[in-house]
């Protein structure tokens, strides 16, 4: 097997974020012979987001973490340098993280590794997409490097999930490219009421579009500034065309057997684990939370003897570092 | 601990719904049209397990799949399961029906185990190596139509053990075409692994299913209706008469 493997087309770098028209996707097989596998098409990006479900996601900051995430069963690690709650704390402009870092955590788990970018750096993603990371999350939680463009998700082989605060927000990433949505709630605050918010707009939006007819349907793609033939296709589905999970601000069991049973597919859980008094245990229990999020009585089991929650911040205007979930456009 | 005389009229498959994409195999089944009735369900606890007659382990993390089913409480259940009914694993599934895996996470992890396969967690690299290609599979529906393969951080079947001499054989279902096999990935695979089957991404061994890639992420439901008709049917045959 000596076959070369052709990579993107050589006159767009791949993934640059700046054609107007996907570049052609990457293939394997004889060169030039019309070859019949395709690396990164949307199919495996919202495919590996389908293989996410029904799991919890955790932000980790170094390998020991993520093996403690592992073993507790995540279904994937957020690799970043601070979490959420020590943003806040420490303010400053946030980053994506060392890439040696990413890849001491790479080194370490199995299970996929994601990774944050400022929404719209675009080079940012590049650099994490040569390293070979699983996801990238286009994230408010770090300073955005752009306050208009998003990056042009599609010329990236590597998929990226986004935030979202409604229906039209979530339909303008996935117009963009991403693959997998989640609420944005309000990361590093402990406190589940703005997932909760975002999570019932969406799902509220969508039971409203799913009896509206096509002539309701133009108005209201206008109206949520949202590609009319996304916002069709999820009237059609009565769900997201992708993967939905809830983030921001989840905390216990309960909080994320709460956003499972409002609809979500899986949840992100950043500064609640390891900003707790036992991560271990809080992970695994959240973990059996996720997957028996209706069996009440599963859930009094798993959230007995946690330790210490994190501490909760109320979200008001005295929120040291501000309100995260307004960025993105 | 066969279901309750079940009448031969509907047959119950179950889907392991400890986390990953049971709800895509959930739909397919559901909608099948068989020679006989399909009745889906999703299993969260050995009560629900001991109801069915077959079971799929869909794509999904296969640590976390492994671990919760052991909080479960019904990993040694599957284990037993295994050896008297039907199965087919998907993507993580394959590699819980595989009695050796190799590229798993530090201090390895619950195998249910059934199928005498060495597999290699992700064998191909991270998500930036995940594909679509075109198979030929034997024995589906409509042969001649190829089948859309995705394949997303998959499990690579290295090599198939040596067998026991009542073991029923192992038999190809596909393989991917010779000039599309990716390079296995950087794995660090001991010497005595043998690694010569690196292009197969469906096979059988007597009445489990493995494929490495994901069926239940297409509209083409021969796949599910091949299990049905293969696997299933022939096993609930076997123990009712």
């Amino acid at each position: 097997m000596t076959t070369p493997v052709p990579q993107a087309s050589s006159q767009t770098p791949q993934g640059a974020g700046s054609t107007p028209i996907p570049s052609p996707l990457p293939s394997r097989g004889k060169a030039g012979e019309g070859s019949n596998t395709t690396l990164g098409t949307f199919g495996v990006k919202s495919g590996l987001a389908q293989m996410l479900k029904g799991g919890v996601i955790m932000d980790v900051i170094n390998p020991e973490q993520a093996r403690i995430a592992e073993e507790a069963g995540a279904c994937a690690v957020m690799a970043l340098e601070r979490v959420p709650a020590d943003i806040r704390v420490e303010g400053g402009v946030s980053r994506m993280s060392d890439p040696a870092m990413i890849k001491s955590i790479q080194d370490s788990v199995t299970i996929p590794v994601m990774a944050k970018v400022r929404i719209g750096h675009f080079v940012e993603a590049q650099i994490l997409q040569a390293i070979g990371v699983d996801y990238i999350d286009e994230s408010e939680v770090l300073t955005p490097a752009d306050e208009e463009h998003h990056i042009t998700k599609h010329n990236f082989k590597v998929p990226f999930v986004c935030g979202a605060k409604n229906l039209g927000e979530a339909l303008r990433r996935i117009s963009e490219g991403a693959a997998f949505i989640r609420s944005k709630g309000e990361a590093g605050t402990g406190n589940v009421v703005e997932a909760v918010r975002h999570t019932r707009a969406v799902m509220g939006e969508i039971r409203r579009i799913s009896i509206m007819n096509e002539e309701e349907l133009y108005v209201y793609a206008k109206e949520i500034r949202a590609p009319f033939h996304l916002l069709k296709e999820t009237a059609r589905l009565k769900r997201l065309p992708v993967v939905n999970f809830a983030a921001g601000g989840i905390a216990t069991p309960a909080d994320a057997a709460l956003m499972m049973q409002l609809g979500c597919d899986g949840v992100f859980v950043g500064s609640g684990i390891f900003k707790s008094g036992d991560p271990a245990t809080r992970a695994r229990a959240i973990v059996q939370a996720v997957t028996h999020y209706n069996n009440a009585k599963l859930l009094a089991e798993v959230s007995e003897n946690l330790g210490e929650a994190m501490v909760g911040l109320n979200i008001d205007a005295g929120l040291k570092g501000g309100r995260l979930a307004e960025r993105g456009w | 601990m066969m279901p309750a005389a079940a009448p031969l009229n509907s047959v119950t498959v179950g889907v392991l719904a400890m986390q990953g994409a049971f709800a895509e195999h959930q739909k397919v089944l559901s909608k099948l049209s068989c020679k006989i009735k399909v009745i889906p369900i999703l299993v969260r606890t050995n009560e629900d397990l001991q109801k069915c007659h077959a079971l799929i382990i869909p794509g999904g993390e296969s640590t976390t799949i492994a671990l919760l089913a052991r909080l479960a409480g019904i990993l040694d259940p599957l284990k037993e399961f295994a050896k008297t009914h039907p199965i087919w694993g998907t993507c993580a599934g394959a590699i819980l029906l595989s009695s050796q895996a190799v590229g798993l996470k530090k201090g390895g992890q619950d195998l249910f185990g059934g199928v005498g396969i060495c597999v290699a967690r992700n064998g191909w690299g991270t998500q930036v190596e995940s594909f679509e290609a075109e198979l030929e599979v034997k024995g589906l529906r409509e042969g001649e139509r190829g089948f859309h393969g995705v394949f997303i951080r998959a499990p690579v079947v290295l090599s198939f053990l040596p067998q026991q001499p009542d073991d029923p054989p192992i038999q190809v279902v596909a393989r991917l075409s010779a000039d599309v096999v990716p390079p296995l990935a950087g794995l660090d695979i001991d010497p005595s692994i043998k690694t010569d089957q690196t292009d197969v991404v469906a096979l059988r061994q007597g009445m489990h299913l493995v494929t490495t890639f994901h069926p239940e992420l297409t509209k083409d439901n021969r796949f599910h209706e091949y299990f049905v008709r293969e696997c299933v049917l022939p096993s609930v045959q076997a123990s009712t008469r």
